[in-house]
Parts: structure tokens; C-alpha cells; sequence
């Protein structure tokens, strides 16, 4: 049987990979430290399977075609278009068509309608946090992209239904697998609007002190009210639901929380306790 | 409601070789999209106030990166365009 051996989360704001160079040494050092010790949790969990959820930057998906959320099963992904993700290896990152069909099939048998994708191309969303993370090895990696960027977008609620289905399904995996989920994205920060390099730390704290106790239906209630006022980005906050759910809302281990407007991302990194 | 075929001309500019021919001969480029004439004049123009009400934001922001101006200008032309500005929180 499967095993769920750790949920994490981190922010993937690109200018923390396209302008590394131009940070103060002080969030060099903050960002480094997070991202490590998630890589460091994740290489200790021994997990051989990322589930990873993220959203997609307009990279595999357009107006003509666009899923509310998409299973990667596949053999293999791509990697980053972004010019600044060049450098990241492998430049293929090896799927597990196995697990991501389980995970698909076991949707459609529980009343969820997931669109599906035998190549998905993995841009700074998952790349950027899997490199910043420095892994000695690249586990497999089942891609599940989230529409977080053109409206409407799945409700609050189905996310942490999404959640519970993700839980589920990785348990009733048959195969020996040790599984770990990875969120990314979020929190507050604005992408082409007018609040574009604001952050709302005050949402971002109140988000944060509601996932760490885990009450589900006040986070429900937060952030329907108020991701939406957080700035676009915030939608990605979705991924956090996803993975609260999976971990059965037990609430969560804050490794770092970070309103950098250098990067125009509250960034926050997490840990979640698993049941 | 977006406008489409902006949103196209965003969208292809994502790939770094469209992207290099567009700052290269914008024209050219965009014959190959049927805008309307007034969008394609707001593109010429590099009104970003104009052209964020017909696209995503992300995708506005690719655009203007694509083309090569700066953040904080970008940023500046969004804020002088929005007609309901709320105190900056944490502004970078």
C-alpha cells in the first residue's frame, strides 16, 4: 500500500530565481534557509512520488483550452520554459502514470471530472521550489495544475474536498509507494494589476494562524471572503486547501513566513502534520 | 470577457524567439493577429491602461516584460491607471 509521508508547501515567486542576484543578502539567506529545510524534510520522508500541486502560468494551457484542474499521467514532463529556469535539471522530470491513473480514476469514480494530460510542461510553479530545494534525487512526480489564473476557479470548498479525494486515493493506492504532496504558490501578492508589489500581511498572518490549527471552516470562510482581495496571486492559496485537506486538516508546522516586496510574494513555507 | 486575439498575441510572445522577432519588427508581428483597431493602436501605444481591461493580468504582464519595459514603469502606468487605489499596504 501506498504511504502519505509528508505535505509541504512553498511559494514560487519567479523573481526569487530571475532576479536572485539583485536580493539583499538578508532574503537570500531567509529564502535559502526555508527552501532547504523543505528540501532537507522532503529527502528525509524518503518520499518516491511527488503529487505536486501548483498552478499553470499560461505555459501548457490557453483561452482555447483551459481545465479547471489537470492530472499529469504521464511517463515523463518537461521542464521550465522560463529563460531564467534554464539551468534547472532534469531537463524531463520522470512521471508515475501508475499513480497519477489511480488518482484520476479514482476522481471520476467519486464524482469529481479532472481533465488528464500524458505530457504536462512543469514551468516555475513546481520547478522553481523543487530546485530552490536543492534534492540529491528528483523523485517521480504526478503534476496536478489547478486553474489559478483566469476566473471562475474552483471554490474554496471543493479544493478542501479535492483534498480529501487526494487522501483517499493515495491510500487506496495498492502499490508500495511513499508518497509526498507538494503545494505551491500563494501567498497574498498581485501579478499585473494595479496592487502589483503589495503584499497583505495582515491576510497573510490570519491565513497562516487558521492553517496552523486547522479548523477547516473558518479557513473555508477566510478565504473565500478574503483571498480575492489579496491580490491575484493569492488564488494559488488554493494549493495550501488541497494540501490542508490531504493532510486531514490536523494543522501545520510554519517554517517561514516572508511579506518580501523585492519579490512582490508574501512568501511562506510550511509543514503539515500528517495524521 | 477577454479579448481573444490579444490574449493570443501575449500568449505566443511567452516563447523568447516570438518574443525577440516582436521587439525586433512589431509590425510585422502583428499582422498576423486580427485585432481590432483600436487594440492594435493601445498595443502600438504601450497602453497599459487600456489594454488591462481586455486581458488576464498575467498575461499583461508578460506582454510588457516581453517588451521590455521596466517593472517599475509598468507598475507606475497600472497605478495611474486604477480608478479605485486603496493605501498601499507593503508596497516594494
Amino acid at each position: 500500500m501506498a504511504e502519505l509521508v509528508g505535505i509541504y508547501a512553498a511559494s514560487h515567486g519567479p523573481l526569487i530565481a530571475r532576479d536572485w542576484h539583485r536580493l539583499s543578502d538578508a532574503l537570500k539567506g531567509r529564502l535559502s534557509a526555508a527552501y532547504g529545510e523543505l528540501g532537507r524534510r522532503l529527502s528525509a520522508s524518503a518520499a518516491e512520488v511527488i503529487v505536486g500541486l501548483a498552478p499553470d502560468h499560461w505555459t501548457n494551457f490557453f483561452l482555447d483550452n483551459l481545465p479547471a484542474l489537470c492530472i499529469g499521467i504521464g511517463e515523463e514532463h518537461g521542464g521550465p520554459p522560463e529563460p531564467y529556469l534554464r539551468d534547472f535539471t532534469p531537463k524531463a522530470l520522470t512521471g508515475d502514470p501508475e499513480l497519477g491513473r489511480h488518482i484520476l480514476e479514482t476522481a471520476l469514480t467519486s464524482e469529481f471530472e479532472p481533465a488528464l494530460s500524458y505530457r504536462l510542461r512543469l514551468d516555475h510553479g513546481l520547478c522553481l521550489p523543487l530546485s530552490r530545494m536543492k534534492l540529491p534525487r528528483m523523485p517521480r512526480i504526478v503534476p496536478i495544475l489547478i486553474n489559478e489564473l483566469e476566473p471562475p476557479m474552483l471554490s474554496y470548498r471543493r479544493c478542501f474536498a479535492w483534498g480529501g479525494l487526494l487522501r483517499r486515493a493515495i491510500a487506496s493506492y495498492a502499490k508500495p509507494a511513499r508518497v509526498a504532496i507538494l503545494a505551491t504558490g500563494g501567498l497574498s501578492h498581485s501579478i499585473g494589476e494595479p496592487t502589483m508589489g503589495e503584499i497583505d500581511e495582515d491576510f497573510d498572518r490570519r491565513c497562516l494562524d487558521a492553517l496552523a490549527r486547522g479548523e477547516e471552516s473558518e479557513l473555508i470562510d477566510l478565504l473565500e471572503r478574503g483571498a480575492g482581495r489579496a491580490g491575484n496571486g493569492a488564488h494559488e492559496i488554493r494549493n495550501w486547501a488541497v494540501a490542508h485537506a490531504a493532510a486531514g486538516g490536523r494543522g501545520f508546522e510554519l517554517l517561514d513566513y516572508l511579506p518580501a516586496p523585492e519579490v512582490y510574494v508574501g512568501c511562506a513555507y510550511a509543514a503539515w502534520r500528517l495524521a | 470577457m477577454r479579448d481573444y486575439w490579444l490574449s493570443k498575441l501575449c500568449f505566443d510572445l511567452l516563447e523568447p524567439a516570438r518574443a525577440r522577432e516582436y521587439r525586433q519588427d512589431r509590425e510585422a508581428v502583428l499582422k498576423r493577429y486580427p485585432l481590432k483597431p483600436e487594440v492594435r493602436a493601445a498595443v502600438l501605444d504601450d497602453d497599459v491602461a487600456f489594454l488591462a481591461r481586455l486581458i488576464n493580468p498575467y498575461l499583461l504582464r508578460f506582454y510588457f516584460s516581453a517588451v521590455g519595459m521596466p517593472d517599475a514603469d509598468f507598475i507606475a502606468r497600472l497605478r495611474a491607471a486604477d480608478p479605485n487605489p486603496r493605501p498601499a499596504a507593503r508596497r516594494g
